[in-house]
């Protein structure tokens, strides 16, 4: 079948309350916070004199007008009164006194450490505009990054007439971030090896941390239910010990890099083995000459040869992460390996029969993952996890 | 740059690196097996959710939403409107007329021969972003009107109350006609070319069109019932699979695109980026016989034309290569691994190629419009 046309999924989604035991920051209320069940309304309100909506609440809603409260993040108080008013759409959260609001959904706030993978959106005269999904573009300055060959010296005007060979418009790079500026924005740096333009591989962009780790939290609660209508948006890439590693795939693909930009942009990419770069030119190259070599390529947008076989491996894994973010599972390596596993298995427990008949590409490919085989391969995570 | 983004007709050209449009492009270029980047077969759509009757007032309405959170919604209303006489229309309905008196029963014959007027419906696309008179929304609503005005059945043996086609249904009598206005209105942002959502969309908007039953007769003044129970469907629905076969339904429009000899349907944004061709194929059911027929081909500008080519390692300076193999860059030759813009027309045995496989018993064509005739109605 070409085509799956299905019945209108009702959004039945039901949102983390704060009140709830599974995610409880009311560590040490002074005021005693339950819920008056018997309420008609549509937001429960709490016990009357805190006055505190539950559930979602909206931008612009006051969260509570009792001066007892402070205000936390998400948050903003008129000065010339006492309430607390929401700013962004989100569950409210209470720590001892102190009110904030988690948003649903946020874009990624930029913290010094991240890696990030971005794409060049402007170039200037001596950086380079970059989107990270931040609410600010971040720059690069030509300053921060490696000047091919790994020479260290002082950025000319020669340079900056040709920045377009290290970046143009377009152009990925995966960076580090360096410093956030007082607006939010950030400048990123690629000093490193591992940093730089990317190619060779598939481009991905999902939901990011959107700046605070709720994500893992909120999400594995919802999945938890079994419920098939799982809410959408709540996963995503979230900050982690390892966000590079290499994937020794199955059906003979080889290795393959897979980058988790803590922003939720993601490059998987065949692995670069920095080996023939080097045989080609020279076969005795001293240690402190290898990084030149390395970083000689640093800049190339010309793809290698790479077999069909990594080219559908990368598609699974790039498939695997839809599945999970569409899922509403958190991204990090540990979900992306099981589901990367699992989707393997799923492939074994369908079995052959219907690969072999659909001659002509017919029918449904058989490395699409998503629909049946999406909800088989949550199960196996969750399972794991 | 923006300004030639405007121009082109494709939605606008996304940022793409030339790495990852070559990637794109070998991959969907392999021989026979493309792979595609979410593992879909070439012929395989997204999956996508439909309901009908969602707008109380409207005559006939859809939403229909991908996968990927857009999301459309069609909403069709019905007028009634006197009739400007126009030589072609009066002179036909007044053969109607004189036939009128023998044919009580044959309602539909002395409307088979009235033929109604193709700007009698009217077609408004709203997409967020866009002015309503910028070259996107009034390009689709023309590639989408078109084969809906024009799609008459060629079959003698056809239903007699859709034989003049759409517009020969929209014919009251001589004196007053229907007009039908159909708004499509695109909820998201366009992230890829919406062409074929809308197209959808508006097919089963029209498929759950009702029109009140007419009460008055021949050439009397309209008159209709106000049971709304009663209402008959635009496009006359049958219970019985095999008849409704055989029925005139709207046209759909598919979009397909061709990279190297590879031939795929409904594209994402990032493959339409790549492709060599991007065609608009009209298909509907031939009134008469079971077979499909294109109505229209339109081809659309793909955006690949504007793409930024990549630089071969030899000729970057920033590669320190470039020194050691210069000589080697010819101009004009192919480097595996490259992107270079696609330039140039489309072959003919690839077009045949695409019409084929909309065309053929069992092909793209008919299980789209199996799968819109599957979504229950009202």
């Amino acid at each position: 079948m070409a085509i799956t046309i299905l019945p209108p999924v009702a959004d039945d989604v039901s949102y983390p309350d704060s009140d709830g035991d599974s995610m409880s920051m009311d560590s040490d209320g002074g005021v005693d916070l339950t819920t008056g069940g018997s309420r008609p309304h549509k937001r429960p309100r709490l016990v009357a004199g805190t006055d505190i909506s539950s559930g979602v609440i909206t931008p612009g809603e006051v969260v509570t007008d009792d001066p007892q409260w402070m205000r936390g993040h998400g948050t903003y108080t008129n000065p010339l009164s006492t309430s607390i008013i929401a700013t962004v759409a989100g569950t409210v959260q209470k720590t001892n006194k102190l009110l904030s609001v988690q948003p649903l959904r946020a874009r990624y706030t930029p913290e010094i450490g991240d890696l990030v993978v971005g794409r060049i959106v402007e170039v200037q005269s001596r950086r380079w505009k970059v989107d990270v999904a931040a609410p600010l573009l971040a720059q690069l300055p030509l300053s921060a990054i490696n000047l091919p060959g790994g020479i260290l010296r002082r950025r000319t005007s020669a340079d900056e007439l040709q920045i377009r060979t290290f970046f143009s418009e377009g152009d990925l790079v995966v960076a580090e971030v360096q410093t956030v500026h007082s607006d939010g924005a950030a400048s990123l740096h690629t000093r490193s090896l591992k940093y730089g333009k990317l190619r060779n591989g598939v481009f991905l962009a999902v939901t990011g941390t959107g700046g605070s780790g709720i994500s893992s939290s909120t999400v594995k609660g919802g999945i938890g239910a079994g419920s098939t209508t799982v809410s959408s948006g709540a996963g995503g890439v979230v900050r982690s010990r390892r966000q590079v590693w290499t994937v020794n795939t199955a059906n003979g693909g080889g290795d393959v890099d897979v980058i988790l930009g803590v922003n939720g942009y993601i490059w998987i990419s065949k692995h670069a083995t920095d080996t023939p770069a080097v045989s080609s030119t020279t076969e005795s190259v001293s240690i402190t000459r290898m990084e030149e070599m390395v970083s000689s390529s640093i800049y190339s947008s010309q793809n290698d040869a790479i077999p069909p076989q990594t080219r559908r491996e990368i598609a699974r894994l790039a498939q695997c992460i839809q599945v999970l973010v569409q899922g509403g599972v958190r991204v990090d390596e540990e979900t992306v390996m099981g589901a990367y596993e699992a989707s393997l298995q799923v492939d074994l427990e369908v079995g052959d029969d219907d690969y072999y008949d659909d001659d002509e590409g017919r029918g449904e490919g058989r490395e699409y993952l998503e629909g049946s085989k999406a909800q088989r391969i949550l199960e196996l995570v969750l399972e794991r996890g | 740059m923006s300004a030639q983004r405007q121009a082109s007709s494709a939605s606008q050209t996304p940022h793409i690196s030339p790495a990852e449009l070559s990637y794109l492009w070998s991959s969907l270029a392999l021989p026979n097996n493309p792979i595609r980047p979410d593992g879909r077969s070439p012929t395989q759509f997204r999956p996508l959710s439909a309901e009908t009757d969602i707008l109380p007032g409207t005559n006939g309405s859809a939403r229909v939403g991908f996968a990927d959170g857009t999301q459309a919604i069609v909403g069709v209303k019905a007028e009634v409107e006197k009739t400007v006489a126009a030589a072609d229309v009066s002179s036909l309905s007044q053969r109607a007329q004189e036939q009128f008196g023998e044919n009580q029963d044959g309602e539909g014959k002395s409307s088979a021969t009235t033929t109604g007027h193709g700007s009698w419906v009217q077609m408004s696309i709203e997409i967020p972003g866009y002015r309503d008179d910028d070259a996107l929304p009034v390009f689709l609503s023309e590639m989408m009107r078109e084969p809906l005005v024009e799609s008459v059945s060629s079959g003698g043996n056809a239903d007699g109350e859709m034989a003049g086609g759409l517009k020969g249904r929209l014919v009251i009598n001589r004196r007053w006609h229907w007009r039908l206005y159909i708004d499509v209105l695109l909820l998201s942002q366009p992230l890829s070319y919406p062409l074929p959502l809308l197209s959808l969309t508006t097919h089963l908007a029209l498929l759950s069109t009702k029109l009140p039953k007419l009460k008055s007769l021949g050439e009397e003044d309209p008159f209709f019932d106000d049971d709304w129970d009663a209402a008959e469907y635009l496009y006359p629905r049958s219970q019985s699979r095999l008849a409704s076969a055989l029925q005139l339904r709207p046209p759909v429009t598919l979009l397909v695109i061709s990279v190297g000899e590879n031939v795929i349907f409904d594209p994402s944004r990032d493959e339409i980026a790549v492709a060599d061709t991007l065609l608009a194929i009209s298909v509907a059911r031939d009134g008469g016989s079971d077979a499909l027929k294109v109505l229209s081909i339109r081809t659309v500008d793909p955006p690949s034309r504007l793409t930024q080519p990549g630089m071969p390692n030899a000729e970057n300076p920033a590669s320190l290569e470039s020194a050691a193999v210069a000589e080697q860059a010819v101009n004009g030759e192919e480097i595996p691994g490259v992107w270079r813009p696609r330039r140039g027309g489309v072959k003919r045995n690839t077009v045949a190629k695409m019409v084929k496989l909309v065309l053929q018993k069992g092909g793209v064509g008919e299980e789209v419009l199996e799968g819109l005739e599957g979504v229950e109605v009202g």
